[in-house]
């Protein structure tokens, strides 16, 4: 096991060179799920605002 | 079976259809990536010697460098199309592709000066490879930068999709960049892409990788479209008819 991760003493790069393909695309869909969230709490904020506006007009 | 296609360019039908298809392409970007590598690297035991270790690299760094340049043919496709038939979905989708390809091409680079630093000694050359790798990674940037520098949405679309048109010349200069016919006319040092000199074992892997790093960029496309679809169109009823936004 430990000579897979020692890979004839490349493994630092091989390891490295995964990780940052592994950290980049593990991230990007993370920021995307987070953006989504911001998006839809933003639109209901509005939504509600809006919803309070014609409530009031009708008073 | 006759999908009717004018259907899904309004992004009040693309929107659930990309919803749907979202889990789908991550399932097979999973699968395929965790297929790819597996092969890559317990199926090739004897084909690679101690010293050759490092050209495992090569399954990631090939995936990502071919989807950087492959994706940028799909963004230029769908701008054109947008700038053509003025559809909005069109320019939504280049938007969605630009991020995604920068993700990829930063990988490429990345993975790239690793490999570059164990085999050639060194993390970065000026090659004509690297060089207009490292041009196409400022023209995504440019794409992005441009796009969100100009407030108008609709004139923000059709400046970046000439800017992204103009850098489609890139893709087939880094293509040929290392096929140099004459190594005294031209140096470089990133090897020719023949595929056939190639171990097949490898070349599966590879293939297997790279496929999946397609699947995940069509997931996390899908998924960025969805928002950019938000963002655009959050004043219309259709949006306020969603359940995301009644419940």
């Amino acid at each position: 096991m430990n000579e897979f991760f020692h890979m004839g003493g490349f493994g630092a790069y091989i390891w490295s060179a995964m990780g940052v393909a592994a950290l980049l695309m593990v991230l990007e869909p993370m920021t995307l799920m987070y953006r989504r969230r911001a998006v839809i709490a933003q639109i209901k904020r509005t939504k509600r605002l809006e919803e309070r506006r014609t409530n009031n007009q009708k008073n | 079976m006759k999908i009717n296609w004018f259907k899904y360019s309004a992004p009040m039908n693309f929107y659930p259809l990309a919803g749907k298809l979202i889990p789908i392409f991550w399932i097979a970007a999973i699968l395929f990536i965790t297929l790819g590598l597996y092969w890559g690297f317990f199926k090739t035991a004897d084909v690679l010697s101690d010293q050759k270790q490092y050209y495992r690299i090569i399954y990631v760094h090939v995936a990502s460098a071919w989807m950087a340049m492959w994706l940028y043919a799909v963004m230029v496709a769908w701008a054109m199309i947008g700038l053509v038939f003025n559809t909005r979905l069109s320019f939504m989708m280049a938007s969605a592709t630009a991020i995604t390809g920068t993700v990829m091409t930063v990988i490429a680079l990345a993975t790239g000066a690793i490999w570059g630093k164990t085999s050639w000694g060194t993390w970065w050359d000026w090659d004509p490879k690297l060089t207009s790798f490292l041009i196409l990674l400022f023209v995504y940037i440019g794409y992005i930068a441009l796009q969100s520098a100009i407030d108008d949405v609709r004139r923000s679309d059709k400046a970046s999709a000439l800017l992204a048109l103009v850098g489609l010349a890139l893709v087939p200069i880094i293509y040929y960049a290392v096929n140099c016919p004459d190594p005294n006319e031209c140096a470089s040092l990133h090897q020719e892409s023949s595929l056939e000199r190639v171990e097949s074992n490898i070349l599966i892997a590879m293939f297997v990788t790279t496929f999946g790093f397609w699947m995940y960029s069509f997931a996390t496309i899908l998924m960025r479209v969805r928002i950019i679809i938000l963002e655009r169109e959050r004043k219309t009823s259709w949006v306020s008819k969603l359940k995301e936004f009644n419940g």
